[in-house]
């Protein structure tokens, strides 16, 4: 065994940092720095084309970073903070191609990547108010202490729950769910797998291994303290991840089998093999639960982690030598790329072999532990020896300890297995056997240069160790395990697994079986089918009969669990509910009492600020009218007066006879006219009598001028009269 | 005046130098003296304010009657509240010399730009209420004219609105201020609360209604409901360097009045239990929500911000609410933390507003080809916001999420920190976007007017975005270090409770 080193710095994000190293920690911290080491490389070649290769590289290393980090932390505050970098910086690999599907499941995958660390955020809220401490080395006896009903924990401090409604058992259970889901939705447990098949075939090829390999393993970290460290011997919980692990493998493996892109094919694959290890997790509590040594479970479990990493980085790194020679994924399209390629192939094939659990190779080895566990399992609730029933919930979950219902999760298990045995004999059939109808010569000339030497060099050193480790177990595998289980809590007599004897070879190969007899009566025949439009007719019935049998999808489009229902609750209905509720109480609630307030007071002060005026104004139009004044002649006479009057109403007449009622023709009273006439009448009068006079006073002057004559002429006459 | 004289030249000095800058007819015409006079200012401002915080102590600037009095005070709280106005108040103050530049009438703005800064200071230094309540009120006067410098038709309508409610709420709390002082010897702060029990008795109910109508009242300054209104009104009208102060620095004035109301004058412990704390804590929860649900709705980047400030705010009141220690520590580094990030984020916004004239988020499609750096100050500070370790908003959260848990306070402990989640979940929703968008645009963003307005990697002078990565890079660093800054908030919560 390893020493043990802890290393705390205080001060860090509040609550400080606490790092550790144990077996499992420096297990997963190597694989880590040999995953990302290989991934690193290859890279190289995979990324040439690519622009913004400094941004791939800046947050390719800050995920490595964060993730060993993930691996080293010794309390959950710590797990946590390293966890959320992690989801961030990994996203920028989900959208680094900026294609429309790209960016689309990078949204999912930030979506669960916010929404889970929430969650788990919420989770470790309620465990540090419960528990009052984070540790991951004293949530475990403390745990079992409130778990026990004690109302003191160890260090003497009294068990604390928030607002006291509710008792300190169920606040641990809702802390539980709560970081098992933040936990869960990053290793792709069921249903919150929804973003491993989206993120996985968009993101660049060395990122999706990594993705798959050792972020989803992050994730299960998070279970494992869960499951083992906190509810280690609870039987409810056991039962629960159980389940999960059983329901997340099955529906894994199914997707892929019905996948027809090689990328998603894997990611489902992943899914799958997440269950595997999750059944083991759930394994060992219900084990340990009963009393039993749970060392089967644990060791399975662990090693499937391991098995898993590695090999989900040779698959993801012969994907990304596909994908970097076609850019396509799809399987039609990339049909006999394989074939003429023997270091492509030769490292394929000892992904395939090692995932589906074949002997020989490293899946035998941990699969033959977890199948052994749920078998031993069934053999102690036969013999009634996990009797002791007592602390379950009552109403389904004694059914579920039946062990006819175990032997059902047995062959979930084998099923599940054959399964992965189909599809990964269905990549296998597609890339390296069957031919592509339209490129096979092109293929065929790409063998020389497929790969560069890197390239070549560190995948092969990726492949070559999965059949070590699975042809001699008990030298490498088995040590391992002996170093890892005990950050699981494993405990028991450890005895030495015979893993090639009958017994054990039994359960694998009848995987082997159930995959192969999947393959020829389920997939062969119904998810292909013959080439159509292969090459026409024209080109002879030769190139028809090389057209071999196209990949179809299946799958019903809709059955799909993002799209059927977390997009729709998420983007419209609550949004939509609540935008609606806050923007009607914003609006209306608020805002529409207060327009009408302030509307209703203006007019209030408004009446008010009229208020004398008004009665003003009332008065003079009623009461205190202003009386006409006597008429007075003063311009013009009487006749003047009547006449205007007269002819006024005569005018008015006529309009009303007439119908003329145009606003615009301002009558100018004819009274006023007859003044003026009368006015201008005197005048002229005046002038007239003026002119007269004066012509008569002439006249009078020329009549005395005329007598005088007269006078005088007659006078000097007169003599001689 | 007798004390420490030191004490009023933070607060004297700005006013004088505003003063100045708003009658002297060399900054109307010359543009370098008046940005360098301010911000010469605005540096012996912060210089000041840590000497009067260094020396500390208490002055009595004014007697106008003998219950009456004008006085500052150094304590704790005020140091907190202080150090953070100079800091932010001179980096802003830096950014609006290149921000500014493309608005009129700039000796205005920075004349009255000083003026608040020193009343915010007296505010911050106050030794009792009624020297807090004039300087609040002095505070809503002088900012207006930040809010209605455009002297668009929009501008003096939101400055209005600003003006009403924040006036209101003022008079509301004056109400209660009114009973306050006649159940108490005086209204000077002393942790723990300064009523007397003789004088209270029988009042209970009346005390517990003029709390209320405090917190409600100073709650219109903070931003929260029912009193919120102003804020989305105000700040898209505003330049973005007003709206940042506006929503960093004088929302807090409203907390900073209910914290010393509620701990310095009344005392938690009168409080805890109460209906009031219930109603109080509801108004902050549906606050929380609400900003934070009414800023995802929202397409205009400073409005969405101004919601967020909303939500952001009521953090802060939740934590005060709760009234334990914990909940504390973790309201005070909210203010702090939400101060720094939301300064980022406004002047960022304010940066893409003066390079590109974007407005709408949807506008800002590829914003990462015009200025990567600043919308990764801008990516930093979302983060920061929406509580992703190790930036700053994620060690508040902590300590509310915690304080709530352990307040005892029925349902609430538990609906509350909930509801934090549910926000910050709702904040990812409308602060990611930007970054998606800008740096992740799609195979099929052409990026046309980009290209065509020749606008690919413009960065923002130095001037602006100096400022901004300052701030960014606290808001990283004070949630990767708050050592020293949890210790000091443990030792203010330890003595008001």
């Amino acid at each position: 065994m390893i020493e043990e080193m802890e290393y705390f710095i205080p001060g860090i994000c509040g609550m400080g940092l606490h790092l550790k190293v144990d077996g499992f920690r420096l297990i997963y911290s190597l694989i880590a720095v040999w995953m990302w080491g290989i991934s690193g490389a290859f890279s190289k070649q995979y990324m040439a084309h690519y622009q913004k290769k400094s941004r791939y590289y800046l947050f390719f290393w800050a995920t490595f970073v964060a993730t060993v980090g993930v691996f080293l932390s010794a309390d959950l505050y710590t797990t946590f903070i390293f966890f959320e970098i992690m989801s961030f910086t990994s996203y920028v690999w989900v959208a680094f191609d900026e294609k429309a599907e790209s960016l689309k499941a990078a949204q999912t995958y930030l979506a669960v990547a916010v929404i889970g660390g929430m969650v788990m955020l919420m989770g470790l809220f309620l465990l540090h108010d419960v528990l009052g401490t984070l540790d991951i080395d004293k949530i475990g006896p403390a745990a079992e202490k409130v778990l026990g009903g004690a109302s003191v924990l160890e260090d003497g401090r009294a068990v604390h729950v928030a607002g006291g409604f509710l008792s300190a058992r169920v606040q641990l259970y809702t802390a539980g769910f709560l970081m098992l889901f933040g936990f869960g939705a990053k290793a792709g447990c069921f249903p919150l797998h929804i973003w491993l098949p989206k993120a996985h075939p968009v993101a660049p090829a060395p990122a999706s291994a990594l993705l798959s390999g050792i972020l989803t393993k992050a994730g299960v970290f998070g279970i494992i303290i869960l499951s083992c460290v906190m509810f280690g011997k609870d039987g409810n919980w056991g039962l629960l991840i159980t389940g999960l692990g059983l329901v997340t493998m099955f529906a894994g493996a199914l997707l892929a089998v019905f996948s027809v892109n090689l990328k998603r094919t894997l990611a489902c694959s992943s899914v799958s093999q997440i269950g595997f290890i999750m059944t083991g997790i759930g394994m060992s509590c219900l084990l340990s639960w009963a009393g039993e040594g749970n060392l089967l479970a644990v060791r399975g479990a662990f090693l499937h982690m391991i098995n898993h990493s590695l090999i989900k980085l040779v698959l993801f790194l012969c994907a990304g030598a596909v994908y970097m020679n076609l850019h396509q994924l799809e399987l039609n399209d990339i049909r006999g790329f394989g074939r003429k390629k023997p270091a492509l192939c030769f490292c394929f094939v000892m992904g395939a072999l090692g995932i589906g659990g074949i002997p020989l190779w490293n899946g035998y080895v941990s699969k033959t532990l977890l199948h052994e566990s749920i078998v031993e399992y069934t053999h102690l609730l036969g013999e009634g020896g996990a009797g002791a029933l007592e602390g379950v919930v009552p109403g389904i979950l004694p059914i579920l300890l039946n062990p006819a219902v175990w032997k059902c999760a047995e062959w979930v298990f084998l099923f599940s297995g054959g399964m992965t045995v189909a599809y990964m004999l269905k990549l296998f059939i597609a890339l390296f056997v069957d031919k592509n109808p339209e490129r096979q010569t092109e293929f065929d000339d790409m063998s020389s240069h497929y790969m560069t030497p890197l390239s070549r060099t560190v995948l092969l050193a990726a492949a070559v160790i999965l059949p070590i480790l699975g042809m001699v177990p008990a030298m490498t595998m088995d040590r391992l395990a002996d170093m890892g289980q005990g950050f699981f809590h494993g405990e028991g007599h450890s005895h030495a697994v015979a893993y090639f004897s009958f017994a054990n070879l039994k359960g694998g190969l009848t995987s082997i079986g159930i995959g192969i007899l999947l393959y020829v009566l389920i997939i062969r025949p119904f998810l292909t089918e013959p080439e159509i439009t292969a090459a026409g007719e024209t080109e002879g019935e030769k190139k028809a009969l090389m057209a071999g049998r196209r990949y179809v999808n299946r799958w019903p489009a809709w059955l799909d669990l993002e799209n059927l229902i977390y997009r729709p609750i998420l983007e419209t209905a609550l949004p939509g509910i609540c935008g609606a509720v806050f923007g009607f109480l914003d609006r209306y609630i608020i805002s529409a009492p207060l327009t009408v307030f302030l509307n209703a007071s203006a007019i209030f002060c408004r009446a008010m600020d009229c208020l004398t005026d008004g009665f003003v104004i009332l008065a003079r139009k009623t009461v205190c009218r202003q009386l006409p004044e006597p008429k007075t002649y003063q311009d013009g006479n009487w006749a003047a007066h009547v006449l205007g009057t007269f002819a006024d109403r005569w005018v008015k007449l006529k309009d009303r006879i007439l119908g003329q009622k145009d606003p615009d023709r301002i009558r100018i009273s004819s009274v006023h006219h007859f003044i003026e006439r009368e006015k201008h009448m005197k005048h002229i009068g005046a002038l007239v009598e003026e002119s007269f006079s004066f012509g008569l006073m002439l006249f009078c002057i020329g009549l005395f001028l005329t007598l005088g004559y007269l006078l005088f002429v007659f006078l000097s006459h007169r003599g001689p009269i | 005046m007798d004390g420490n004289m030191i004490l009023v030249l933070p607060v004297i000095v700005p006013v004088l130098a505003g003063v100045l800058v708003l009658v002297g007819k060399v900054f109307r015409k010359d543009r370098k003296s008046l940005t360098g006079f301010s911000v010469l200012v605005l540096a012996a401002e912060l210089a000041l304010t840590l000497w009067a915080l260094m020396t500390g102590g208490s002055l009595t600037v004014l007697k106008l009657t003998d219950q009456i009095t004008l006085g500052f005070h150094v304590d704790e709280v005020s140091r907190v509240f202080a150090g953070l106005t100079a800091v932010v108040w001179l980096l802003v103050g830096i950014y609006s010399v290149a921000y500014m530049s493309h608005e009129e009438e700039e000796h205005r703005f920075f004349g009255f730009y000083l003026i608040v800064a020193g009343v915010l200071m007296g505010l911050n230094f106050s030794a009792d209420m009624i020297t807090l309540y004039v300087f609040f009120e002095l505070m809503t006067l002088t900012s207006l004219p930040l809010v209605l410098h455009e002297r668009s038709r929009q501008a003096v309508q939101a400055g209005l609105k600003y003006l009403f409610y924040s006036v209101a709420g003022a008079f509301l709390a004056l109400f209660g201020i009114f009973f306050l002082a006649g159940v108490s010897e005086s209204l000077t702060f002393a942790a723990g609360g300064v009523l007397s029990d003789a004088a209270l008795k029988g009042k209970e109910g009346l005390l517990l209604a003029s709390a209320l109508c405090i917190i409600v009242g100073f709650g219109a300054k903070a931003g929260m409901f029912p009193l919120h209104g102003w804020l989305p009104t105000a700040h898209p009208v505003a330049p973005a360097c007003a709206s940042a102060v506006l929503s960093g620095l004088i929302t807090k004035a409203g907390v900073l009045a209910i914290l010393r109301v509620v701990y310095y004058i009344i005392g938690a412990h009168r409080l805890r239990g109460t209906w009031v704390q219930n109603v109080w804590i509801l108004l902050t929860l549906l606050t929380v929500f609400m900003g934070s649900m009414l800023a995802y709705k929202e397409p205009v980047l400073k409005k969405r911000l101004a919601y967020s400030t909303v939500s952001q705010v009521s953090y802060v009141l939740f934590g005060l609410s709760m009234l334990n220690q914990t909940a504390f520590v973790g309201a005070l580094s909210h203010v702090v933390f939400h101060s720094v990030i939301k300064h980022t984020l406004f002047l960022a916004a304010g940066a893409v507003i003066v390079n590109t004239g974007w407005t709408r988020v949807e506008q800002m499609r590829g914003l990462g080809q015009v200025m990567p750096k600043t919308l990764a100050c801008y990516t930093i500070a979302s983060l920061a916001l929406i509580g992703i370790p190790p930036a700053s908003g994620f060690v508040s959260k902590w300590y509310l999420a915690g304080g709530a848990l352990e307040s005892g306070t029925g349902v609430w402990a538990w609906v509350g920190p909930a509801v934090l989640l549910i926000s910050a979940l709702l904040t990812a929703g409308y602060l990611l976007p930007l970054t998606i968008q800008g740096f992740f645009p799609g195979h099929d963003f052409k990026g046309e007017e980009i290209k065509k307005r020749k606008l690919t990697g413009k960065e923002p002078s130095p001037w602006m975005f100096v400022p901004i990565l300052v701030l960014a890079m606290a808001a990283l660093l004070l949630g990767c270090f708050p050592g020293e800054l949890i210790s000091m908030f443990r030792s203010i919560a330890a003595a008001v409770l």
